[in-house]
């Protein structure tokens, strides 16, 4: 292959090395333990998706370019350059991973393989074969940071909207969406969509915070994209705002990779500190239930309900338990899906896979354990916190008739306080 | 005979010790000194304590206890090797020094017969994982996934066990102290091969154990089998 390009994809792995990387790619076994732990390899039978085999594909230029017996023997370890067989199977094991990471949790030396294809994607960026699609919305939302006084009229314009309608629900005609206040505690960044915004600014409104919206998202695809830099301006853009507006705390939407961004990524992206605590959406309401500063009812939410751990949020967000109380708080019949929490199965939508349609067949394939635990629970109603697992279930529960209600947690206890809109909308 | 003996069992084990001893160590100082990643890996629940963190790392380097439910009889037999290993190892002790107490308790005979009770069934394990683990990677995935190295440290492992296994159930008469009179020497820097073991049924066998045992350490330090110590630091990662 051309010498400089393989500078250039060696530089990458040169560039990205660490600790971490270095023994993954020296001690893996090889002992495939993590094919059933991967969803798509589990659904789909597809050799390129087994775990251990999207991380071999980097094992094998690093054996041949960082390793002395890589470079003498290349073919004892099947050692090899980034040609383009290579970039291609890479770019299709590497891009459809939804970054569960529940093979790392079966790995019997905790091998990240979702790690090893975070180097993966920078190397497929510089040899120009970066998912098209997730980098254009990464620089559309990087765009939309450099120019945010273009968007700013729109976006006031939408709040607004929001508003009336949160005046609707709570009865209340001073009730707000807050834009921009200074001295606020909490800047809340939502998701693009009223949905992400409504039923927190119901919940903020009655629990009495004092909080006001961010004028951004919290998505990330420079983070799906795989380019820190990318991701990092994404993520700088409400860091900034929080700055300006001197809040001391920024809560997340129920999205999954936008808490794991903000609580585990950007210190490590921006070299900085974090200056604001970290908090999920869910966190907060929780907080609000237990303390008494929402009132939910139970008895409003209707049939067996369960809850599906979003990998980002849970497995590798550490919020197992507090999106389980806000759901048992608002039902009595609650069953969760086996097995749960840490092992709970990825539904197949993470990663930005939702927004690649490539990989449509391979995303909805992966999906078929979620829908047997899903049948095996037998309950009728989801909470569902992640923005990507509810675009997956949804299209699953349409697919495999499964005949579930599909809500974000922040609905549920929305519907579940006593406010007036909520009996209008029942009359 | 002594030439091959010579070769094996005494230029051989120095080479091999050598290589073992600096690439391994030489492994060590590669990932002790590349930085650590910037992002912290761990993943959840997590101990909160440095002790818990211990024990945790502890048990899933010990036990896998992860890896057992999801395949369990990859785990039993993988588990079966490691256990075997370790005890082979220890047994294997008794050629550079015997050990105290229990020969006394045993009498030299039982000690022997103990001794050939015990490495007998570790040595008859080993060999069975092994084959395992061949016959694991002659099909589907594991086929495809696997690549030469995979063949070869297998095939290198089986050699060891089944020329172990020989001296172990074909020997008699050749006992412990025999072997140790010639890892004495080679631990002296005087290596001499005593003529009862050179000349012996096992002679061979010793050669030939030795013969795999010296390219497997030679080898060990340039293969996966670093993760005999890696996986200690990339578990705990897992709690970070």
């Amino acid at each position: 292959m051309e010498s400089q390009q393989l500078t250039t994809l060696t530089g990458v792995i040169d560039k990205k090395m660490n600790r971490q990387l270095k023994q993954y790619m020296d001690i893996c076994a090889r002992c495939a333990i993590c094919k059933d732990a991967c969803h798509q390899y589990v659904g789909t039978g597809d050799f390129k998706y087994l775990p251990a085999r999207r991380a071999e594909l980097i094992r094998q230029i690093y054996k041949k370019y960082f390793t002395k017996a890589g470079e003498f023997v290349p073919a004892l370890y099947e050692a090899r350059d980034p040609d383009e067989n290579l970039l291609e199977e890479l770019y299709e094991s590497t891009y459809a991973c939804t970054g569960c990471r529940r093979c790392m949790y079966y790995c019997p030396f905790s091998i990240d393989t979702a790690w090893i294809l975070s180097v993966a994607k920078s190397i497929l960026i510089a040899a120009g074969m970066g998912n098209e699609m997730l980098g254009q919305l990464a620089d559309a939302a990087i765009f939309k940071g450099d120019n945010a006084e273009m968007f700013e009229d729109v976006m006031i314009s939408g709040f607004k909207e929001i508003e009336e309608e949160v005046r609707q629900i709570t009865g209340n005609p001073e009730a707000q969406v807050p834009v921009g206040k200074q001295g606020a505690d909490v800047l809340y960044v939502a998701l693009a969509g009223a949905h992400s915004i409504r039923p927190a600014a119901v919940i903020f409104e009655e629990a009495g915070e004092n909080w006001t919206i961010s004028m951004f998202e919290a998505a990330n695809y420079g983070f799906f994209y795989g380019d820190a830099e990318k991701a990092r301006l994404i993520t700088k853009r409400y860091i900034d705002e929080a700055k300006r507006l001197g809040v001391k705390e920024i809560v997340v939407p129920e999205c999954g990779h936008a808490y794991r961004v903000a609580e585990f990524f950007y210190e490590a992206w921006s070299k900085e500190p974090m200056p604001f605590k970290v908090s999920h959406i869910l966190e907060k309401v929780d907080d609000y239930i237990k303390s008494g500063r929402i009132t939910v009812d139970k008895g409003i939410i209707q049939g067996k309900v369960t809850y599906h751990d979003p990998c980002q949020l849970g497995r590798n967000g550490g919020k197992f338990e507090q999106p389980r109380d806000i759901v048992k708080a608002v039902t009595d019949n609650f069953v969760d899906l086996t097995p749960n929490r840490e092992k709970q199965w990825c539904c197949g939508g993470g990663g930005g896979i939702v927004a690649m349609e490539e990989f449509t067949k391979t995303r909805l394939a992966s999906g078929i354990k979620k829908v047997e635990q899903l049948k095996a629970s037998g309950a009728s109603v989801l909470a569902c916190p992640c923005e990507n697992c509810r675009l997956q279930i949804e299209e699953l529960n349409d697919i495999h008739e499964l005949g579930l209600e599909i809500w974000q947690v922040i609905d549920l206890v929305v519907a579940a306080m006593p406010l007036p809109g909520n009996k209008k909308a029942a009359e | 005979m002594e030439t091959y003996l010579y070769i094996t069992a005494v230029i051989g084990v120095y080479v091999g010790f050598a290589v073992f001893i600096i690439g391994m160590g030489w492994r060590a100082y590669q990932w002790a000194t590349t930085p650590k990643s910037p992002v912290k890996l761990g993943m959840f629940p997590k101990p909160k304590t440095r002790v818990g963190r211990f024990f945790k790392l502890m048990k899933d380097t010990f036990i896998a206890p992860q890896s057992a439910s999801i395949e369990p009889r990859m785990w039993l037999f993988s588990f079966m090797f490691h256990f075997a290993a370790l005890a082979a190892f220890v047994g294997h002790l008794r050629i550079i020094q015997e050990y105290p107490i229990l020969p006394e308790l045993l009498g030299e005979e039982g000690m022997n017969a103990f001794a050939g009770w015990a490495g007998g069934i570790a040595g008859v394990l080993m060999m069975v994982a092994v084959i395992y683990w061949i016959a694991r990677r002659t099909f589907g995935p594991f086929k495809q996934l696997s690549v030469p190295e995979d063949y070869l440290l297998l095939a290198l492992l089986f050699g060891v066990i089944i020329m172990g296994n020989h001296m172990r159930f074909f020997g008699h008469g050749v006992h412990a102290e025999t072997y140790r009179a010639w890892f004495q020497s080679l631990l002296a820097f005087r290596p001499m091969l005593p003529s009862e073991l050179v000349y012996s049924n096992v002679g061979w066998s010793l050669g030939t154990h030795m013969l795999f045992t010296d390219l497997l350490f030679i080898y060990f330090p340039f293969s996966k089998l670093v993760h005999t110590i890696g996986a200690f630091s990339a578990n705990l990662v897992r709690s970070e």
